[in-house]
């Protein structure tokens, strides 16, 4: 039981710190320009433009440990924004199930941040159910095309994407999960609508995508037919483990305990009044032992060993955690934190402080709502038959 | 022992009942949301018309004589239908310290349009620095050499200022920062010149401000009641505000728990209705539990008030921690169970967990009260 980096994971600390530092943006320099000459450089490292994906694809082929640190310097210093939907949640399945013309064509603009995609699963009868849904792909008589209809909701940014990885009914005999196939649709053509859902933050960020007789050519399909549920489910376990959030829970915590110690009261701040400083003391707490489920979690996968049964906690802890910082920040804010949409009443931080916390109720919905994640556990980690 | 409503209190709840029934689809609400008052005017006519706009006035000044178990009445059907209009804020808070404080000319020349629906009143208690002290009080009002005051200063949200006629605000005419002594306060028309009301929308779609005066001259009859003394009252109002801001969240978790009920009995995922899952009874059976908690606090802080005021503060902190509390317990949960539909704004849901946490910040939340009941 060793908990310290060796000298080469240090040395590596070191590396990742200075080329971060040294690639900050300059305030002033256009944003766009610097984001994507960003990825340039992190690729002229070695693969850290991409730093999940596997060495044969061109990543950097790092250990589980150095992905650790690569989250935790991340997290506290300015990185370029980045879409999970291409990069982490297609790629995968690309390289895994998709055809070596398929990953030549694919790879390389999402690499490059050149394409946005989306993903189609949930519907509105597909939630926590997933392999309900309905959206039917019916192969032409000649064989070369598929032809679908369905609706998909929930859908992150379709509104910017330009392709939608979607799964889609082939079959509907038999079992609910033997049925689906895994296509990519271009999102810019005729027969795709996208209708905007307005969350209760008051933001748009996901929507309903109508298709309506859209031809999708045999070439855009993963694997086999009636194959994808299982392309899938592989992606949705990836999706999970990036949920937790633990590096970046951690800085927002640091800037918890500063907003709050910048509420004054009386002589002190509101981190001095009791019921407020030991929610946070909980929190705090919390999220010290999460961050070590964590690290057993990394152990146990950089000695090569299955997922232990820590790792079923991640996300459901992890996003517990997080809205409680939400949570916390709101409640930080006082009485602006109702105030939306102003720019000069009370302190900054507490006029968002209210649709923060409103839009972090997702996080225990997306990806597979808590409920779901326990019926999970309970039935492949503690063995319990329902 | 008897908890049940007197004829007078059914007519009042049916009638209340029917106006939301008829006037308050959730189409309707979200388009006043969207104009700029904030709410509909004759709406307001309405409630004026229908006698609730005088129904805690007393019988002597025009009013109705009704009590804190009537305004609990209308204020937990206004929960469930998400009522915009200031009821709140102009009738039961300053209305109640006009018919407390006011002088004769003043009650005469204010309450009268006050029930009639023709004016509207707020309180302006809260600033910047204060978070939920309502001592805590920095505008200053200087006696001039006339017999009148300067008031200077700045107060926080206050509640539907831009639409209202007048002010009362809460000014520091002695004392220093903290004290409870020294502070006066005063009913302010808000034409006045020096008055600037920097408006926006809350996130439960009501209408708030910030309020700056500047060198404001108000005459001799703008103080109500005596100089320097009105902590008191102003304490007194803040605790008939927090019984009825509670008997609107608690109509509001009322109807969170059984639409949420009723929705994931509607549900299906894979192949049963959702309510059939254990874990889904057992959370919506919690938040059964809850509300009826608080509907029991509530009742119990609102009948202590009106038999024994003065002894009713520990059971009115306690409600209000509750419903802060549980205003989130059963918010959050309602959203879970409602899955993705539950973050639209297609549903209640969302506006009613919007006003449930915009109720726990005024007159201070659950932290504060639990510290003031703990104390």
């Amino acid at each position: 039981m060793d908990i310290n980096l060796t000298q080469e994971e240090l040395s590596f600390q070191a590396e990742v710190k200075e080329f971060l530092s040294e690639n900050a943006h300059k305030p002033g320099t256009d944003y766009n320009e610097w984001r994507l000459n960003w990825f340039k450089v992190a690729a002229s490292k070695g693969g850290w433009d991409v730093p999940k994906w596997p060495e044969a694809f061109g990543g950097p082929g790092w250990s589980p440990t150095q992905h650790y640190i690569w989250e935790q310097e991340t997290s506290r210093a300015q990185t370029p924004w980045d879409l999970p939907f291409g990069l982490s949640m297609l790629a995968p399945v690309l390289m895994n199930y998709g055809s070596k013309e398929q990953q030549n064509r694919f790879l390389p603009d999402i690499r490059d941040r050149l394409v946005n995609w989306c993903q189609g699963y949930s519907e509105p009868n597909a939630g926590s159910d997933l392999a309900n849904l309905k959206t039917k792909a019916a192969l032409s008589e000649d064989g070369t095309h598929y032809l679908v209809n369905g609706t998909k909701v929930w859908t992150t940014l379709a509104h910017i994407a330009d392709w939608m990885f979607c799964l889609t009914r082939t079959n509907d005999t038999g079992k609910k999960q033997e049925g689906i196939t895994f296509l990519l649709i271009p999102m810019k053509q005729e027969g795709i609508e996208v209708k905007p859902i307005i969350t209760l933050g008051g933001s748009h960020s996901v929507n309903m995508v109508h298709i309506t007789d859209v031809k999708v050519p045999v070439e855009n399909r993963i694997g086999e037919e009636n194959k994808g549920w299982g392309y899938a489910k592989g992606l949705l376990a990836h999706e999970r483990t990036g949920l937790a959030g633990i590096s970046r829970s951690i800085v927002a915590l640091e800037s918890l305990k500063n907003q709050a110690g910048s509420v004054k009261r009386g002589n002190g701040s509101l981190m001095d009044e009791p019921t407020f400083k030991l929610k946070v003391a909980e929190l705090e707490a919390d999220l010290m032992a999460v961050e070590y489920t964590e690290l057993r979690s990394l152990a146990n996968a950089a000695s090569g060993n299955e997922p232990g049964p820590e790792s079923s906690i991640l996300k459901l802890k992890g996003t517990e955690i997080q809205q409680r910082l939400q949570r916390l920040t709101m409640e930080a804010g006082g009485i602006y934190s109702s105030a939306w949409g102003m720019s000069n009443v009370g302190p900054s931080f507490a006029r968002s402080g209210m649709s923060g916390y409103l839009s972090s109720r997702a996080f225990t919905i997306y990806g597979g709502a808590s409920e779901v994640q326990k019926d999970v556990v309970a039935k492949n980690v503690l063995g319990l038959k329902k | 022992m008897n908890f049940e409503l007197s004829e007078t209190q059914s007519i009042l709840k049916d009638s209340v009942e029917r106006f939301i029934g008829e006037s308050y689809s959730l189409d309707k609400r979200q388009s006043l949301v969207k104009s700029e008052l904030g709410f509909s005017q004759d709406n307001w006519k309405k409630m004026a018309e229908l006698g609730w706009l005088s129904i805690t006035v007393p019988e002597s000044t025009g009013g109705f004589g009704g009590n804190q178990i009537d305004s609990m009445i209308m204020m937990e059907e206004f929960g469930k239908g998400l009522v915009l209009e200031p009821f709140f804020i102009s009738s039961v808070v300053a209305g109640q310290i006009l018919c407390d404080l006011g002088n004769q000319a003043q009650k005469e020349n204010w309450l009268p349009r006050l029930v009639s629906g023709d004016c509207q009143l707020t309180f302006a208690y809260a600033e910047e620095q204060s978070r939920f002290d309502l001592e805590d009080v920095l505008t200053r009002a200087k006696p001039d050499e006339e017999g009148g005051f300067i008031i200077d200063g700045t107060k926080s949200m206050v509640l539907h200022a831009a639409s209202a006629d007048a002010m009362i605000v809460s000014c520091r005419t002695s004392g220093g920062q903290y004290e409870k002594n020294g502070i006066s306060l005063f009913l302010v028309p808000k034409d006045l010149q020096g008055i600037h009301i920097d408006s926006f929308e809350t996130v439960d779609g009501q209408r708030a401000a910030e309020v700056r005066f500047e060198s404001v001259r108000v005459d001799m009859n703008a103080l109500l009641g005596g100089e320097g003394n009105a902590f008191s009252t102003i304490k007194r109002a803040q605790q008939s505000g927090i019984l009825a801001l509670c008997a609107e969240a608690t109509g509001i978790m009322e109807s969170l728990y059984k639409d949420t009920a009723s929705y994931t009995q509607d549900r299906e995922q894979f192949d049963r209705p959702m309510s059939e899952f254990q874990v889904i009874q057992h959370r919506l059976v919690d938040m059964f539990m809850e509300y009826e908690q608080c509907k029991s606090m509530l009742l119990r802080a609102t009948l202590e008030f009106v038999h024994n005021p003065d002894g009713s503060s520990r059971s009115i902190h306690a409600l209000k921690y509750l419903v802060g509390k549980t205003g989130k317990f059963i918010g959050e949960n309602a959203i879970q169970l409602h899955g993705g539909m539950g973050m639209t704004e297609e549903l209640n849901i969302a506006h009613y967990f919007k006003r449930l946490l915009t109720i726990d910040i005024l007159f201070g939340n659950s932290d504060y009260h639990l510290e003031k009941f703990a104390a």
